[in-house]
Order: C-alpha cells, then structure tokens, then sequence
C-alpha cells in the first residue's frame, strides 16, 4: 500500500477539516479547508486512497509544503 | 593524374561513419540504459521526418599512423538546421556519449555556448533548440591547453542576444551542470524530463568538496527542486518522447522572429460562445475562492491552452492560448493559492511571461483577481516587495496590446501591473469585480483607529464602517465615472474580448521588431 502525503499550497490555519480517518476520497474531493489571506482554501486530493491519518488539527498554524494528512492506496 | 575523387569520397564516408558512431556501441547501449536517447535520436523524434540537415559532422579529434587516418573521436556536439511544423529551426544538442558532453573547442564551436548553432537561429532569424545533456568545461582541458582559460571566451553573448530576438527553447534531458546549466536558463522557454534529467550549477561531488554535504543528484537538481520549488527549469514531463511533443507546441505559438507577428490559426470554437457556466464562477461569498483555470477555459479557444510554470509559483496561472485562432498570453490570479496574493514566486513567474509575450507581441490578458502582494514576515524576508515591483515596472514598460479583466479583487501595487499604461489602458470588469488601494477588511481598523477606539463596540462598529464603505464600492459607481471602461456579464466575456483582439492586429503587425529596453529594473 502506497502513501500519500499530502501538502499544503499555502501558509495559513486549518479552518476545518471536513473528512475523517479511514474515509475512502476521490482525486478532487476536498479533504480540509485552509484559512489564508482570509479566504477558505480547500486542500484538494490530487489522486484517490483513504485517510490514513491527520498531521494537523483544526486551528493549527501550518506553512507552505507542510504535510496535512497521509492517505494509502 | 586521373580527376577520380572516390580515394577522398571513401574518405569522407569513413569519417561520417566515425561520426554517426557517437561514442562507440559500448557508450551508446550505456546510455540507452540509463532510459536516455541519443543525441541524434533526440534530433530525428523531435523535427519534421526528413527535415534534418546535419554542420559539422566531421569535426572532432582525428587518430593518425603517419599520415594514414585511423579513426575520428567526434566533437561531443551535433547540430543543424531542420524544421518543425515546416518551419525552419536552428537545433542541436550535446552528445553524453562521447566524455559525458563535455565541452569541445576547435577552431569554432559547434554550439552550447554561443558557436555555430546560435549564430545560424541569429542570422536566419529562426528559433533555437536547445537539447541539453552535459556537464561544461573539464579541468583536463588545462593539460591539454597548457594553462587555464579566461570565464566567458566562449561567452553567452550571442545566448543574450538571441532572448531579445527569435524564440530560444531549451530541453534538459539528462545532467546539466556548469555551463550547459547555464544555457538552460538563457532560454525563453524551458522543460525537463522526471526521473532522468539534472540541473545545478554544480553536482554533487563539488557539493560535498565545498559544503561537506552529501546529496544525491535527485535531490540537489531534481525536477521537484528545479522546476516545482525553485522554477529555475519550467515545465516538467514524464519522457523524453513528451518533451518533444512540448517542445514543438510551445513553438507553435511562437513567431520565427520579433519581425513576424504570431502564427495563427483557423478557429473552430465559436467567437461568440457565451458559456452559461460563467454567470456562477465566482461565488457570492467573498471567502471562497474558485477554479480559475476553469474560468480560462470557458473564455479561450477550446483545446488551446499551454499552461507555463503550472508547478511553481501557484498563486499565479500563466498560459499561452489562442482567441479566435490569434495567440494570446493569460495572466491570472489563482484565488486558491493565498487567494491570489502575489508571493515572490508568483511575482517572478510574472515578470518572465510579461517580458516573453511583449518581446513576441503577443497580445496580453490579465485576469485579474489580486488582493494585494503577499503578507507577513515570510514574505517580506523572501523581498516579495522588491520582485512584485519588478513585476510592476515590467508591466509599465510593456507595450503589447493589454486587456485588464477584473473577475473580483484588483487591490493594490499588484493590482497596478496589470493595465496597459502605455497604450490604451483598457479595463473591463466582470459584476463581481472590486478595487482599491487596499481591501476594505483590512484598511477600515488603521484608518478609523480613532473611531473604533472610542466605540462602545468596537467590533460592530468595524462591521457597519466596511458596510458602508463596501455598498460605495460597487463596480458600477467606477462605470459611471468611467474608471473603467467597461462591465461585461461575464458569459460576454470570450465575444467581446475576441473582437477588440481581433481589431488589434493592425496594430501588432505595424509595430513589430525588437523592443527597446532603457532604464534599471528595481
């Protein structure tokens, strides 16, 4: 099973995170909002897997090319 | 004495046959291990069938027993005139088969550096293509020389030149260090195969004699570094066979020389498609971004977008397309990258692109949706404001005919950069639009401290204050001073621009040559 890691465009704060461990995502879909230049970023999956885990919370302060989440595939 | 020539014929046929050799079956099979073509692979797959008409093809170093010859080691360079989509192009390319494509010098140089190839593109007045695969200058060439030779004998004078001149495209396709590194970066255009192509100043083992740091080529000149974080190369592909393919459309775009006007083509899509989709592209919340590309889509000619540093540089979406079969450059905000802020990427992605498409008068489109330059101590610490600057001064100096669209924000120095200030200053604004010195947000708590100071809530006095200032910033009250020229609904957006482009050709086909460049950028 590969991992995804996936990665922050932009600096900013996790405004929500709007999927959950385990939940199977489509390339597209969105898998969290980022709040940046106060507008609401989605963080878009490039490729299809499952959320194996979260690196940030909500709130949390991140930079750009942080990674937020792995998925498997 | 008989006038047979066969003795010297079968001569020259022995020395062709040196030359198309490269570097021996041992060298070429190496290679082509290493998933890379050769040089003259590289040539014949990227050219017209047949089109390719080889300089130089006997020069290198010959092996003598007396004076009988043994046998030619080729320059590690081949180069020539050929055609792409019929029209001629200077091409040529280093051949890592013979020392890794080390630099050759005979009495003149076939290319890499200046030589034949780019006095041929600057004399004819035809494209450069750049195929490169080596890694500069030796230090075995002081053994051979007998001293050591002065940075810039065989200099990127003639490479400068070329930029202001005829379309210069460069490939990377396996190591580029030193020199030929150098090369890749004088180009109008350039690209890089994953996996396979490298490009530093200088690799790894004068990396690790300079800074002790041991680092594999991957990850010093990958195309994650080279193209995706520094954008020092441009686009990047997954083969050799699809940088040809690249190579050849983004020339398709190209004029052979700043004394020609872009090609264009015949146009299928119709002018006045007015796409429904674009009436509910931006959304009426203010915080959420949308997907510009899309919005690209649904104005250009269908099919005809080549996206330019698609990688580097998000915040800002740079694309060459067509309008009715004429070339254009898109410059658009991204919104889902720092809501389109320009950071310093996005600022020098700019500044590239502008300068390109003015150089070729190629018309501009600026799709504007900019709050401002890029916030907060990263940015200031990366001089975002001294390239966004630059940005400005490169597109006040631009003299190409300029379209500004204003999809939402327009805020700002940023916002500045994008009308045609030396022209007619042409502004058209989508509904949504909105504009300033700076966003209402974020102005209203400096500029009314005092107020806000005194309010018994602070907070909602803040919010009435933006509400008052936001219902006075309607795009209409603009129209009706004519600060701006126009108010398009944005499905009229592809028609209505389409034709001003069309009217515009006159203009461009009487003002063509190179562009005079004066003053200092910032």
């Amino acid at each position: 099973m590969a991992a995804i890691q996936v990665k922050a465009d932009v600096a900013g704060s996790v405004w929500q995170i709007t999927t959950k461990v385990g939940q199977k995502i489509e390339a597209g879909e969105t898998i969290m909002i980022i709040e940046s230049m106060k507008m609401e970023i989605p963080v878009i999956a490039e490729q299809d897997g499952t959320i194996d885990k979260f690196m940030v919370d909500e709130k949390t302060a991140i930079s750009e090319g942080q990674v937020l989440a792995v998925l498997t595939r | 004495m008989s006038d047979d020539w066969s003795a010297e014929v079968e001569e020259l046929r022995l020395r062709r046959r040196d030359a198309m050799a490269l570097g021996g079956a041992e060298a070429v099979a190496k290679h082509h291990e290493r998933g890379r073509l050769t040089i003259r692979e590289r040539v014949t797959r990227l050219v017209d069938t047949d089109s390719f008409k080889e300089v130089g093809t006997l020069t290198g170093q010959g092996r003598y027993d007396g004076a009988t010859l043994k046998g030619v080691t080729p320059a590690p360079y081949v180069m020539g005139l050929a055609s792409i989509d019929g029209r001629p192009v200077a091409v040529g390319g280093e051949d890592f088969t013979i020392r890794g494509g080390s630099s050759w010098s005979g009495d003149r140089k076939k290319g890499g550096q200046g030589g034949f190839i780019e006095d041929l593109a600057a004399s004819y007045r035809i494209p450069l293509v750049n195929l490169i695969d080596g890694s500069g200058g030796s230090v075995t060439s002081i053994n051979k020389r007998g001293h050591s030779i002065f940075p810039g004998v065989h200099g990127f004078e003639r490479s400068v030149e070329l930029l202001g001149k005829v379309p210069v495209v460069s490939a990377v396709l396996g190591t580029a260090a030193g020199g030929p590194a150098g090369r890749a970066i004088l180009s109008h255009w350039s690209v890089m195969v994953d996996g396979t192509s490298h490009v530093f100043a200088a690799g790894p083992p004068v990396v690790e004699r300079s800074l002790g740091q041991k680092i594999g080529k991957e990850d010093l000149g990958g195309t994650q570094i080279a193209v995706d974080l520094a954008g020092t190369i441009d686009n990047r592909v997954d083969s050799e066979e699809a940088c040809f393919a690249e190579l050849r459309r983004f020339l398709s775009y190209m004029p052979s020389n700043v004394w020609e006007a872009p090609p264009e083509v015949a146009c299928t899509d119709p002018v006045d498609r007015c796409d429904e989709e674009l009436l509910s592209t931006v959304p009426k919340d203010r915080r959420k971004p949308y997907n510009m590309r899309k919005l690209i889509g649904h104005i250009v000619d269908n099919g005809s977008v080549f996206e330019i540093q698609p990688t580097y540089g998000k915040a800002l979406i740079t694309c060459l397309a067509r309008m009715n079969g004429k070339v254009v450059g898109i410059v658009a905000n991204n919104p889902m990258v720092y809501g389109g802020a320009m950071d310093v990427k996005a600022a020098r992605k700019q500044i590239h692109f502008v300068e390109m498409c003015d150089c070729f008068h190629i018309p501009l489109i600026f799709l504007v949706d900019v709050p401002g330059f890029m916030v907060g101590r990263d940015a200031e610490a990366a001089a975002t404001l001294r390239d966004g600057m630059r940005a400005v001064y490169v597109g006040l100096q631009a003299t190409v005919p300029t379209y500004t669209v204003v999809i939402r924000k327009c805020y700002g120095m940023a916002g500045m950069g994008t009308t045609e200030k030396n022209g007619l200053e042409f502004k058209i604004a989508w509904p949504s639009a909105e504009w300033g010195s700076l966003p209402i947000e974020g102005g209203v708590a400096a500029a009314f401290r005092r107020e806000l100071a005194n309010a018994p809530d602070a907070k909602a006095r803040e919010r009435e204050i933006e509400a008052e200032l936001r219902a006075m910033a309607s795009p209409f009250r603009t129209a009706e001073a004519f600060g701006v020229e126009e108010i398009v609904d944005p499905r009229e957006t592809r028609p209505y621009l389409c034709r001003f482009i069309d009217a515009a050709q006159a203009r461009i086909r009487t003002s063509l040559g190179p562009k005079a460049k004066y003053g200092v950028r910032p």
